[in-house]
């Protein structure tokens, strides 16, 4: 079975110990440790020895979303500390102030597609330029951003297909158009069955639904059934 | 007369007060106005009791609506799936939405999408009527305006203009004063019902009387809800002629009623802008403040079902006992008719040939009279209603 689970972020804001105590007994496999916001990030670093994450098979690390200029040689300097650890680090292209310095997680540098929001980084030909300068970078393919940027799916299946090999994990979540992370519906559930079958099936998936601790098995099943490639056979044949 | 401080009759000696009554009364019949004039003086008489709206018949068909309305939600819920977002709602209209739920009610629903387009609404759409259908849920009549998908931009940009088709009408108005979405997802209907009630408003260059003490009645919003009402009324006659007389004898017994209600309780909500002394308290002299407390009033009345809209509004203008009591005795005896099969069923086949002779329809138009008398009793007699409706209701 492939892994998943939660981000840290989603299940509850800036608490990372209160959203692994949530996760505990749950049915994920997969957790994604998040510093969304610049000062989350010191104390987040200096205590990953002490979290108890041997339950999860599965670890990733999201650097902050957004950066002050000034911060960027501080950020790279603690998430070094967590590359080290052998984890990917999911950061958003437009976060990256000097693109090439970042070359400096090496592998470890996961790469995430974007939402309207943000300036860059929507496209699989946005995707493409920073792959350029970052050729070591993996990708953390954010299938919500994908179907706000085009709820035809069309522009998802174009980065699945261009750069499939490249995907470390997945980000799920339904983004609503004010880009805030709700929970799996029918619509988006249609809408990830189109292109189920173009998602490797061992990549990890994370979850960034906004869930209370009653719903995260739920939530999972859900994630899970939208994902699952026969599914999206199902349908086609309907 | 932009200011209604005092009302005309309270400044009137007794004997032109009558006359003042009857000149109210917007109907030309002359046993009609003879009855309002002989109704009695509203502060004269013990306020209506909070319990009318526990009649049994009311209470039947309210403890019904919440039942089906869950019932609705757990087997979508089980069948389709989370089948609402944040930008969708799945909203319900009609008997359900007002809380009168009889068992043969039928079903309207919208799919209402305030969100980016996507071909997939229409497959969710399509997936909940079949499975309404399966279920033996009664269709939606066959006009269009329910059993589909509805989108917040043509109900909130198209009030008024060519664009502003019947179905488009029907649904905004309906979705402001008899509607509720379905589930847990609420958030679209609700920012929709907000923005509409923000475009009224928004047309409403002065929103207070010129002292500033009061909100003024919205009257966009007021005719719009006039308007609807006589489209009700005109299309009445329009689905006569359509479905050849069928299903006369049920859409006049809901043109009596709960149509009626609807744009009665439309009305109040209006009227309530300038009546409620709690709003008008809130009055300051920050513009935006003064139109955002406007819409929030607004969306909280409408929030009520019609029936409550009338409750509070008998409890507050002080409407006495004795109305109160016609008007919800006469409307439990409404819901009672309609939850009886055989009486509903006969009202399904009378054509209108058949109403002067049909006892299901005499009893119809028995009902339909008290109903009405205590409305023209809320309309034209109270102190505070009536000197809003002689100065809205028509001209």
């Amino acid at each position: 079975m492939r892994n998943i689970g939660f981000s840290t972020g989603a299940l509850a804001r800036g608490d990372f110990r209160a959203a692994l105590r949530m996760l505990a007994g749950k049915n994920g496999s997969a957790v994604e440790l998040s510093a969304l916001r610049q000062e989350e990030l010191a104390p987040l670093v200096d205590q990953l020895g002490d979290l108890e994450l041997d339950s999860f098979e599965y670890i990733s690390f999201h650097a902050p979303s957004a950066m002050q200029p000034t911060f960027e040689d501080e950020a790279l300097r603690l998430l070094e500390q967590v590359a080290y650890r052998g984890w990917p680090i999911i950061v958003h292209p437009d976060a990256m102030c000097h693109r090439r310095e970042w070359a400096r997680l090496g592998g470890h540098l996961c790469i995430e597609n974007m939402d309207k929001r943000k300036p860059i980084g929507q496209t699989a030909n946005d995707l493409a330029g920073i792959f350029r300068d970052l050729p070591h970078a993996s990708l953390c393919f954010d299938i919500g951003h994908a179907r706000q940027v085009d709820p035809t799916m069309s522009e998802a299946s174009t980065i699945l297909q261009c750069f499939r090999d490249r995907i470390k994990q997945l980000h799920v979540s339904e983004v609503n158009t004010q880009s805030r992370h709700d929970c799996l519906s029918l619509e988006s559930t249609i809408a990830f069955q189109k292109v189920a079958h173009l998602v490797p099936v061992d990549v990890p998936i994370i979850l960034e639904s906004r869930v209370e601790e009653s719903e995260i098995n739920e939530e999972i099943q859900c994630a899970l059934a939208a994902l699952d490639p026969a599914t999206q056979l199902a349908v086609a044949g309907d | 007369m932009e200011n209604v401080q005092r009302t005309p009759e309270e400044a009137m000696p007794a004997s032109e007060a009558v006359d003042y009554r009857t000149r109210c009364a917007l109907s030309t019949d002359k046993s009609n106005v003879a009855r309002i004039a002989s109704m009695p003086d509203a502060k004269s008489t013990t306020p209506a009791s909070p319990e009318l709206l526990d009649l049994e018949p009311l209470r039947n068909a309210r403890d019904a609506s919440l039942k089906t309305r869950e019932g609705l939600d757990s087997l979508l819920s089980a069948k389709i799936g989370k089948f609402a977002s944040e930008d969708t709602s799945l909203v319900v209209f009609g008997s359900l939405a007002r809380e009168e739920w009889t068992s043969k009610s039928d079903l309207d629903w919208t799919y209402l999408i305030d969100g980016g387009a996507n071909s997939d609404h229409l497959k969710i759409s399509q997936e909940i009527q079949k499975l309404l259908k399966e279920e033996g849920y009664v269709e939606p009549g066959p006009s269009g305006t329910f059993g589909n998908m509805a989108f917040s931009h043509d109900i909130i940009h198209q009030i008024g203009g060519q664009y502003d088709t019947n179905k488009n009408t029907t649904q905004r108005i309906l979705l402001l004063l008899e509607s509720c979405p379905i589930g847990r997802r609420t958030e679209a209907h609700e920012r929709v019902i907000r923005g509409v009630i923000n475009r009224y408003l928004e047309e409403d260059v002065h929103p207070l009387t010129r002292d500033s003490n009061r909100y003024r009645v919205p009257r966009f919003l007021l005719n719009d809800i006039v308007r609807f009402w006589r489209t009700m009324a005109v299309d009445f006659a329009s689905k006569q002629r359509d479905r050849a007389g069928e299903g006369w004898g049920l859409r006049n017994a809901k043109l009596r009623m709960s149509r009626k209600l609807i744009f009665a309780s439309g009305m109040l909500v209006c009227f309530s802008a300038y009546l409620d002394p709690a709003l008008n308290e809130q009055i300051s002299t920050d513009k935006d403040a003064i139109k955002l407390k406007l819409v929030n009033h607004i969306r909280d009345r409408v929030k009520l079902t019609p029936l409550q809209i009338l409750a509070k509004s008998i409890e507050q203008y002080e409407v006495p006992d004795a109305t109160a009591k016609e008007l919800f005795g006469a409307y439990g005896e409404f819901l009672g008719l309609l939850n009886d099969e055989k009486s509903r069923e006969a009202l399904k086949v009378l054509r209108a040939s058949g109403s002067r002779t049909d006892a299901t329809f005499r009893t119809v138009r028995d009902i339909s009279r008290a109903f009405e008398n205590a409305l023209d009793h809320i309309f034209f007699v109270n102190p505070n209603v009536a000197p809003l409706t002689r100065k809205y209701g028509v001209f």
